[in-house]
């Protein structure tokens, strides 16, 4: 059979098999034990539970949408600040010099490590956990606009200073579209920091959210819930990543397109 | 008046010495070429007076007024198109006459007449990547065209192209130009190129590079008809274009050969 | 000429809008809370910050000295990132050339590798309590998938040409792999090596704050509970000089790899 054929079926196999696994050693026989990880039916369980009744004072769908929103608009105030920042960094070297040294001060501190602080400032409330996330999401798009303005062919900027023009319809209509591809990445990359970030900003302490279950589960020593959560997050990841994509393809229509 | 000037100039880079003493007056609506050996300066002469580029010592000149930025004035044809893959032709043209602040109905109108003149009519909202290299450098040229420039400046703007394209572009050129007669500085590696499209050929000096001798084509080709031959083919195969094009070969080699040793 | 002048900004002129900049961020900063606009509880002046730091460093807060804990912090970075490392490079590898290997694990390893892995911390916390197990999982987690991917990609992608004359003079499977695969594949690797680096250190950072007695990020928790703001920032501090520290190192060796392949 083909190679693409096969891939799939042994794809399948393997991972019929690490369920059969997981089934058989979790169910059947105490090679792991049940505290240590949930089998099969129990996580089936635990994800009734908390899509019905509830789990850590609410249900399924009212924590992956507190969560869902504190990411949104994390993400998008930092992408609305980060992504012009750059461009602007990339598009005047005078700027760039003057920004630069104190955004390296501010970029080799991982996003996590300003939770503490939030918390200090802001409490255990959103607002701690959006700025946290701010500050996760903002690096990573000044960066890719910064280095997608500098990736700009040089012939492209002298057409257009050639043609006349001046300041904001250089940046508007040169370099915004021509560091778009960059861009892009720029918010890919912010997007799951975005994500990481207010995991664990919950994980911490929170009052509601995905992350919160996964806190009272680990307390409550529920390790079926804990999949349950974590399963929740990563779609919730993949879905909104797969929105990016979309209005990605949407923004760049001069692109020619891909097989 | 729109001539181009260039007075004593230089161009040092670093401890290199690119530039020294050129010397060179385009007059007005005259077609120069510019043909040396790679690396001699040509094109680092086209970007001064684009405003691209500045003389270490010297001056140059558009006009009567110094090249201190650049402008739509003077406008440039790239070798590699530079059109913007994410505007479509219209666009692409477009762009340039709104800088320059030029209403719109005017501008629907002079992109219209240049896209005809380019033969380019039915492709407005083709982008750049959908053409062929012969199609996007004459959009390139359009988009320079329809500024209504003072001077043209073309960077070797067949360079990129295949043989048979180049060949087809050269004539077009040479029609544009019977039709819309503009000061042109043109840059070029081609000697045939130059001869068939100039009215002056500059042939400069290798590094560091000056103008060495200017050979006056108009004349001649006015005094054979050149003109009333359609094709390219035939003008390269009298014997005057000939004779002046192996004329410009010694020059060159003799640059070339000095090089070597 | 006028417009020159305001073409590329001269070296000096770099140099003076950079400490310019810094001056204004660090004025800002001093402005702020030496005037008493802001309370100290908030934004402690540098001064307090920079007092703070020094004190940590000979004296002991919540367990241990400032390099005390930087020490433990690195202490379990290492092995965690070693243990991607070691299992990922060789991992990887194998996959970009066993098609079967790659087929099985593969399909596993897509659906796990989006799972954040600060999201491991549940588990890691049930497991192994506060112990070192844990940030060493969770440091793992975050590694793991740049080592692999990339020296997956580093094989697989080799050039064609580079195994047909291996074959053509007769090398036999493991020689390929340890003679022509792996040398091959030491940019890419590198490469990962690099960005696991990054992504180890910052699921560190996260893992300690919540399952750690230990540590720069235990440190700053407690500094937190505290209401010390000195320490916590002192924290940030020093994680981000220690992490600019790694990855320098790095980008050190990446570099060096592609001079020496002529890759520059």
């Amino acid at each position: 059979m083909s190679r693409g054929r096969r891939r799939i079926l042994v794809g399948c196999c393997a991972a019929l098999a690490l369920v059969g696994f997981w089934t058989f050693s979790t169910s059947f026989s105490s090679f792991i034990s049940h505290g240590r990880f949930p089998s099969p039916p129990q996580v089936w369980e635990a994800a009734r539970q908390i899509g019905g009744d509830g789990y850590a004072d609410a249900n399924l769908w009212q924590h992956a949408l507190h969560s869902l929103r504190l990411v949104i608009l994390g993400f998008l105030v930092a992408v609305a600040i980060g992504a012009p920042l750059g461009i602007l960094m990339g598009a005047s070297r005078r700027f760039d010099a003057f920004i630069t040294p104190v955004f390296s001060l501010i970029r080799p501190i991982p996003p996590l490590a300003w939770i503490p602080l939030a918390i200090l400032w802001l409490g255990l409330g959103d607002g701690a956990k959006i700025m946290v996330i701010f500050f996760a999401a903002f690096v990573p798009s000044v960066i890719n606009s910064h280095a997608g303005v500098r990736a700009i062919e040089p012939h492209f900027l002298e057409a257009s200073q050639v043609l006349g023009a001046r300041g904001f319809t250089h940046i508007r209509e040169v370099l915004v579209p021509g560091a778009m591809p960059m861009i892009f990445t720029g918010l890919r990359l912010s997007l799951q920091a975005s994500w990481t970030t207010l995991v664990a900003a919950e994980l911490v302490g929170a009052l509601a959210g995905l992350g919160r279950v996964l806190n009272v589960a680990q307390q409550d020593i529920y390790p079926a819930m804990i999949l349950v959560a974590m399963a929740a997050v990563a779609l919730l990841g993949w879905a909104t990543t797969r929105l990016l994509d979309v209005i990605e393809s949407r923004a760049m229509p001069w692109l020619p397109a891909r097989a | 008046m729109s001539t181009i000037t260039f007075e004593n100039v230089g161009r040092k880079f670093d401890s290199v010495v690119a530039l020294e003493k050129v010397n060179l007056h385009v007059r007005d609506k005259e077609f120069v070429a510019i043909v040396g050996p790679s690396g001699c300066g040509k094109t680092t002469c086209l970007r001064m007076a684009a405003g691209l580029d500045f003389p270490s010592s010297g001056t140059v000149r558009v006009g009567t007024r110094e090249v201190v930025a650049p402008g739509p004035d003077r406008a440039v044809v790239f070798q590699q198109f530079a059109l913007f893959p994410w505007k479509s032709v219209y666009d692409n043209i477009d762009f340039g006459l709104r800088n320059k602040g030029v209403p719109s109905a005017e501008r629907a109108h002079r992109i219209a007449a240049v896209l005809k003149v380019m033969n380019l009519e039915g492709y407005e909202r083709s982008f750049p990547h959908q053409l062929s290299g012969g199609m996007q450098q004459r959009v390139a040229i359009a988009r320079a065209y329809v500024l209504d420039p003072v001077v043209l400046l073309m960077d070797e703007p067949f360079g990129a192209l295949d043989a048979q394209t180049r060949v087809l572009m050269q004539e077009e050129l040479v029609r544009l130009a019977r039709v819309n007669p503009r000061t042109v500085l043109f840059i070029t590696h081609g000697v045939e190129e130059a001869v068939y499209l100039a009215d002056r050929v500059a042939i400069m000096t290798r590094r560091p590079g000056c103008i060495k001798e200017i050979i006056d084509v108009k004349s001649l080709r006015e005094a054979e008809h050149w003109n009333s031959l359609p094709r390219i083919e035939d003008v390269m195969d009298l014997e005057s274009f000939v004779h002046l094009r192996t004329m410009i070969w010694k020059s060159l080699r003799e640059e070339k050969v000095e090089e070597r040793n | 000429m006028s417009a020159r002048s305001s073409r590329r900004p001269s070296n000096l002129e770099i140099w003076a809008l950079g400490i310019g900049g810094l001056i204004v961020f660090f004025g800002l900063w001093a402005g702020l809370s030496g005037f008493g606009l802001v309370p100290p509880r908030f934004l402690p002046s540098p001064a307090a910050v920079a007092e703070r730091m020094f004190f940590l460093i000979d004296h002991p807060f919540a367990g241990a000295t400032l390099p005390q804990h930087v020490l433990s912090s690195l202490g379990r970075y290492g092995l965690g990132f070693l243990l991607a490392a070691a299992i990922g490079v060789p991992l990887g590898l194998f996959m970009g050339w066993y098609g079967l290997l790659d087929d099985i694990v593969s399909p596993v390893f897509n659906a796990l590798r989006f799972i954040a892995p600060i999201a491991w911390v549940p588990f890691a916390a049930l497991w192994f309590g506060t112990g070192v197990g844990g940030p060493i999982m969770v440091i793992f987690a975050g590694a793991f998938p740049p080592c692999l991917i990339n020296a997956y990609r580093g094989a697989k992608f080799v050039e064609p040409k580079f195994l047909e004359a291996a074959h053509t003079l007769g090398a036999g499977n493991l020689r390929i792999i340890v003679e022509v695969l792996l040398p091959a594949s030491i940019p890419s690797i590198v490469s990962g090596l690099r960005v696991g680096a990054g992504l180890g250190w910052q699921s560190l950072v996260g893992a300690e704050l919540i399952v750690a007695s230990s540590g720069v990020g235990y440190m700053m928790v407690q500094g937190q509970s505290a209401v010390s703001t000195p320490t916590v920032l002192s924290g940030m501090i020093a994680i981000g000089i220690v992490g600019y520290c790694v990855d320098l190192g790095l980008r050190e060796m990446e570099a060096f790899t592609r001079r020496r392949r002529g890759l520059v």
